[in-house]
């Protein structure tokens, strides 16, 4: 009794803020339509022998219905491909692209969702090697690397993906946001578009150093969509709201292509998922050849 | 204000989940307790190592001395001389404590008398760790190799290529972390059963570097209960937590060198370093996870 009652007035510190602070609802085109084609969706897994060799991951690939097997599909990979697929939670993705690309808002794209790698112990009960940090955190090509060596081949075996930059894009929440910026910022020859969810630009690899590169480096041809809020972390690797305004300032500063949205939200998808449509469509505009105004910043 | 159950549950695991993954210094260190002196006026100070009682033994290796400080008085007494610059030490399950005695270029045991038995021949060796079923893991900086001893104390290299210095294991001993004195990171690699050693990764990254300076100086580690890492470099004893990230430099005693570090005392929650001439300890929040004692549950 004591410890249900103890229980109770933990959850209601921890969501009373929270749930003003993210009152962030989906709208239709986060939900399937009918009339809507409905792509499909295949599970996984990818063991690792170049780039982190030993890791184990599971993986997903969509395929929007338009897809016809003769014209190069747009690309779009996100990090933690599992929250991001999911169709119950947040983000949602395989529904939005459904509605998105039905109504010409985007193009005829296969998503590519990686979860982070994980190296499992051989000792019996020791703990496995997880990787999410490493992979994500580290400032370094080596993710890129892992995505054209390894992923990209793998699932062009099946598909047939475009070679076009302008039409390969990016995206992830918290560690995976800066994922998506170092995969762009070290191959912009290869992905131009980035999205970032609560993008953790903080001190926990160095990564709080984008601003200052970014405004010390010749400009690169990288499309990028910022989300955070103002009750987003502030732990010992750093303040995620202020580490995302320097981000946007930085941007505005080289005169990048972004956009920068800044919620109320903390470090969750609710925000980046409730805007998701929006945010996506923005990244994609112009993407056949209908140029789309140049934003600025909000 | 309506908020259905199942939600609820999901913040809660959110937030804790998030909390959890955070270890900043504040979990470690005690508000007020700082560097505390346990014994000066060596030579060099290195190989710190924990008994079963939560004693203390560390070598002076110039001065050919492995000293013990009490787990209970923190009075320090002379375990061994004649000691062959013995560098890196361990205890083992079996009670006895492993030594780099590189003047011999050997690897041996040393009873509770001080007296020896050979373990490896011919192998220069800096730092160790001891498996709690009785395996080494030793460093060889000179020819670049991290060698595996047996039960049956056959040797034979498992890593090349690199310099290795210091090493340990993590509390499960499924995962070898090796350092480099030059490099900005430290090494993992997955210990297989047989002892041979499978996928390098620069997982623990990027190390603190004093401002001038292109190399850390990472020298000896240990982890506690909870899977933190600590290693010494001249930047001061950096932290990291389980998916190796850098959680805080606590400061060094002194300046100068600062060598290794181990978890000692009857509760094994006094930091000890070996920092040159000195031994210095402080009290911490945390525990040691030597690999002799059953590992507590979630800390593998």
């Amino acid at each position: 009794m004591t410890i249900r009652l103890l229980l109770i007035s933990n959850l209601l510190l921890f969501v009373a803020p929270l749930s003003a602070q993210d009152n962030y609802k989906l709208g239709p085109d986060s939900m399937v339509q009918d009339k809507v084609p409905q792509g499909s969706v295949t599970q996984h897994k990818w063991t690792s022998k170049k780039v982190f060799p030993g890791t184990v991951r599971d993986y997903w690939i969509y395929v929007p219905k338009q897809y016809n097997g003769r014209t190069p599909a747009a690309i779009m990979v996100f990090q933690d491909g599992g929250t991001y697929v999911n169709t119950k939670r947040q983000f949602r993705v395989p529904t939005v692209f459904d509605n998105l690309i039905h109504k010409g808002g985007m193009p005829v794209t296969i998503g590519i969702f990686i979860n982070p790698g994980v190296i499992p112990a051989t000792r019996k009960g020791a703990r496995p090697r997880r990787n999410r940090s490493f992979e994500y955190d580290t400032l370094s090509g080596q993710y890129a690397r892992f995505l054209l060596e390894e992923i990209l081949p793998e699932v062009s075996r099946s598909y047939k993906l475009t070679d076009d930059a302008e039409l390969r894009a990016i995206g992830g929440i918290s560690s995976g946001g800066i994922c998506a910026w170092s995969v762009a910022w070290e191959r912009p020859d290869k992905f131009r578009k980035v999205l970032s969810h609560v993008g953790s630009f903080t001190n926990i690899r160095g990564g709080h150093h984008y601003p200052a590169m970014i405004r010390k480096t010749e400009r690169k041809p990288i499309r990028i969509f910022l989300q955070d809020g103002t009750n987003d972390l502030d732990n010992l690797h750093g303040s995620w709201p202020l580490a995302n305004r320097q981000m946007a300032a930085a941007l505005k500063f080289t005169k990048y292509d972004y956009r920068f949205v800044m919620g109320t939200g903390g470090h969750n998808g609710r925000h980046g998922g409730a805007i998701l449509p929006e945010s996506l469509q923005w990244l994609w505009r112009g993407w056949n050849g209908k140029s789309g105004s140049k934003d600025k910043a909000k | 204000m309506i908020i259905r159950p199942a939600s609820v549950l999901l913040l809660v695991l959110t937030c804790s989940t998030a909390l959890a993954q955070d270890m900043p210094l504040t979990q470690v260190l005690l508000p007020g307790q700082g560097w505390e002196l346990v014994g000066s006026g060596y030579k060099f100070t290195e190989g710190p190592a924990v008994d079963d009682k939560g004693n203390v033994f560390f070598t002076d290796i110039p001065n050919n001395r492995i000293h013990r400080i009490d787990a209970v008085t923190g009075k320090v007494g002379v375990f061994a001389t004649e000691t062959a610059r013995t560098n890196g030490l361990m205890f083992g399950s079996d009670g006895l404590l492993y030594g780099c005695r590189n003047g011999d270029r050997q690897v041996v045991a040393y009873a509770a008398d001080a007296s020896h038995t050979v373990i490896a021949d011919n192998l220069p060796c800096n730092d160790l760790v001891v498996t709690s079923d009785g395996r080494l893991f030793v460093t060889d900086p000179a020819n670049g190799k991290v060698w595996h001893i047996d039960d049956k104390r056959k040797k034979r290299v498992v890593a090349e290529g690199i310099h290795p210095n210091g090493v340990i294991l993590w509390p499960g001993q499924g995962t070898l972390v090796v350092t480099e004195r030059n490099e900005p990171h430290l090494w993992t690699y997955r210990v297989e059963a047989d002892g041979s050693l499978s996928h390098r990764e620069r997982y623990y990254l990027p190390l603190r570097m004093l401002p001038g300076r292109e190399r850390p100086g990472s020298d000896g580690m240990t982890v506690d209960a909870a899977g933190r890492l600590y290693v010494t470099t001249y930047a001061g004893v950096q932290m990291f937590d389980p998916t190796g990230r850098m959680g805080g430099v606590i400061h060094k005693p002194q300046r100068g060198s600062l060598a290794n570090v181990v978890f000692g005392g009857p509760r094994l929650d006094l930091m000890y370093v070996t920092a040159g001439d000195k031994v210095f300890r402080r009290k911490t929040k945390v525990r040691g996870a030597p690999y002799f004692l059953k590992p507590r549950a979630g800390s593998r």
